[in-house]
């Protein structure tokens, strides 16, 4: 009776607040060449030029779109903080991803297009499958690693200074000390 | 997106509950009843379909009288197995099989609840409310009508609340002031930089905020007009609350500072976004001002920690650049109340009495409005970069979960915050339109 909750409404995997998520996709008949140029296309976008580190959705990890089988499938595989089913909805509802998600989908089987949501989803939803096996090597979201990064980049400031080393003497700095070594 | 005109909203057909304020004050009365008999249950709802307030009529009475059926409740009733299924999956699932996803564990979980909350023997819930004892009497006394000599109908559960003139609750606070605008409604913003929600965020029957309807039960007469209702019994730790305060601050003014911070507003209303290093009772009440701000130039949380339970609850412009998240998918109109003597100011040892808040959601989306705020942003601190944090005022804390308090030159940290709410039992309910209580009243079995 209640069934809702099965496979389709609860895809992938979490470790911590990360969740993985994955769809695949079969290119559309002789798409291959204008898909490809489409993900360089994306590539070359500010924000996802390598080394922006700027993409649309803050709380995604990385992102990749794999072509194989002779560009005749997609795969688009990401991680990202939170569980995927509790933000299906913004997903589908959020203009910037779904204008960038339209350029990439236009070129596969099963999508007609922007702008009937209801049609996005079932097919976004259809082509997703959870991992058989995931693993993370920490254990932060996207904004804690930010933080951390920026604290990290603040303590090297400090070590800097001339007078750090006997600023980290006070004993309430002990475990900044401890990091201070290399 | 798609451009759906302002729709034409149907008020005599939906119930007031859900689009229009109560009178403030007011007192009222909470009654949940068991349907053995399914001809005795329409027959009730026959009687009760001639007194509930639509929408159209109910600012003239001062008494609102608003009626919603559980998932077991359309069944005693007779709905068709068929237009049963059609109801979201967690109306069908009932609270206390969501129990696990809504953190009600431990003290909170519905083994521990009042009976006969959360149990199949819940089947309608009517709501009656009025300025003053006399209206209530008045109306309470048609709802008792409406049930009398019928044997297969027994009241099981039963409870007073109101509101205070001040509008405070348990805790001190003054709630019931952070509402979203609904299209159609007449009734403006208070939030003027804030577009009005589309209609079928709130209502079934109407495009909702993706342009699309939400999904409703089926057959349409059943659906259109109505609304989802979330019904919760808050217990709350007052005497605990306060204490914990008290053992962290130095003076009565910290005092009330850290309790602003927890909440995002100061006892009086006023939002520390206007007002982040005193009360201004001024503006907390003020209901054309206590409500315009939003948080997009604080943060980090200086004035309003991002983590306080009204930001939570409503992040507004916080995480317009997140690009996971559209706040305006996670709205709700509440409809709280409290119940339960206040605690005397100053005490600080419990007085065994039970107090609280009934808090009372409606919307047209059960799973991405009330169990989504319910879950991401008030059970769990993913969604501001702290998965260890909960919401401190309302979240399940268990006595090792912590609070930060963003403060220059360095943040303070509250620790080991317990649990101050404790949930004494609820239900999902489904408050049908005019039309569609007329429906169930002439079912056909
Ligand atoms: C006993 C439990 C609770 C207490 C004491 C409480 C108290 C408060 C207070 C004092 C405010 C600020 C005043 C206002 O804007 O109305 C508030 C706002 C709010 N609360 Fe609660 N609350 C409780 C439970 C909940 C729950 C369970 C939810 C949702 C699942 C919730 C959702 C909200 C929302 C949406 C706002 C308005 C935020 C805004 O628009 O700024 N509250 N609450």
């Amino acid at each position: 009776m209640t069934t809702s909750s099965t496979a389709s409404s609860h895809p992938g995997i979490s470790v911590g607040p990360t969740s993985e998520f994955s769809l695949f996709f079969r290119v559309k008949p002789g798409q291959g060449p204008s898909l490809r140029s489409a993900l360089e296309e994306l590539q070359n976008t500010e924000g996802y030029r390598p080394g922006d580190y700027g993409m649309a959705i803050q709380t995604i990890h990385e992102a990749r779109f794999v072509l194989f089988d002779e560009d005749t499938r997609l795969a688009f595989i990401t991680s990202f903080d939170g569980p995927w089913d509790a933000y299906m909805e913004d997903f589908f509802t959020s203009g910037p991803t779904l204008a960038l998600f339209d350029v990439i989908f236009r070129h596969v089987e099963g999508y007609d297009g922007l702008p009937d949501l209801a049609a996005v989803k079932a097919f976004v939803l259809s082509a997703e499958q959870a991992a058989a096996a995931y693993a993370r090597n920490y254990g932060g979201t996207v904004k804690e690693i930010r933080k951390a990064e920026r604290v990290n980049a603040a303590f090297q400031q400090v070590l800097d200074h001339p007078a750090a080393a006997e600023l980290l003497e006070h004993p309430a700095m002990q475990p900044l000390l401890d990091e201070a070594g290399d | 997106m798609t451009d759906v005109a302002s729709p034409h909203l149907e008020l005599d057909d939906i119930q007031a509950g859900a689009l229009f304020e109560r009178p403030s004050p007011y007192v009222g009365t909470y009654l949940l009843l068991h349907i053995t008999d399914s001809a005795d249950g329409r027959e009730l709802v026959r009687r009760l379909h001639r007194i509930v307030s639509d929408s159209q009529t109910s600012d003239r009475t001062g008494t609102t009288l608003t009626v919603a059926f559980s998932y077991h409740g359309l069944r005693a009733l007779g709905v068709p197995q068929e237009s049963l299924d059609s109801f979201a999956p967690e109306f069908r699932e009932g609270m206390a099989a969501r129990a696990a996803v809504l953190g009600d564990v431990g003290e909170s979980s519905p083994e521990h609840w009042e009976r006969p909350l959360g149990s199949a023997e819940v089947h309608v819930a009517v709501a009656v409310l009025s300025r003053d004892p006399a209206g209530l009497e008045e109306a309470a006394e048609k709802a008792r009508q409406a049930h009398a000599e019928l044997p297969g109908l027994q009241v099981v559960w039963r409870q007073d609340c109101y509101q205070l003139p001040t509008g405070r609750t348990s805790f001190g606070f003054k709630d019931g002031i952070g509402q979203p605008a609904v299209e159609g409604s007449g009734r403006p913003s208070t939030r003027p930089q804030e577009q009005p929600l589309k209609a079928g965020e709130i209502l079934l029957g109407y495009p909702d905020e993706t342009g699309e309807l939400p999904p409703m039960p089926t057959p349409q007469v059943l659906g259109r007009n109505g609304t989802y209702v979330v019904f919760r019994k808050l217990h709350t730790k007052v005497a605990a609350y306060r204490r914990y305060l008290r053992e962290r601050a130095r003076t009565h003014d910290e005092e009330e500072l850290l309790g602003a911070k927890m909440v995002g507003r100061w006892q009086s209303g006023a939002p520390l976004a206007l007002t982040p290093d005193r009360d201004d009772p001024g503006l907390g009440g003020d209901a054309r001002r206590n409500n315009d701000f939003g948080f997009a130039d604080d943060p980090r949380g200086f004035k309003c920690p991002v983590g306080a339970h009204a930001r939570r609850a409503n992040p507004r412009d916080a995480l317009d650049h997140d690009g996971s998240v559209d706040v305006r998918l996670h709205r709700m109109i509440r409809r709280g109340t409290s119940y339960g003597p206040m605690l005397p100011r100053g005490v600080l040892e419990d007085d065994g009495a039970d107090r609280g808040i009934l808090f009372v959601f409606a919307g047209a989306h059960l799973k991405r409005q009330f169990e989504f705020v319910k879950t991401q942003w008030l059970n769990d601190g993913i969604f501001i970069g702290a998965p260890a944090e909960k919401d401190p005022l309302v979240g399940p804390n268990d006595g090792t979960t912590g609070f930060t308090v963003p403060r220059r030159p360095i943040r303070r940290k509250l620790h080991d915050l317990p649990p101050f709410v404790v949930t004494r039992g609820g239900e999902y309910f489904f408050a049908p339109g005019l039309n569609a209580m007329r429906w169930l009243a002439e079912l056909t079995p």
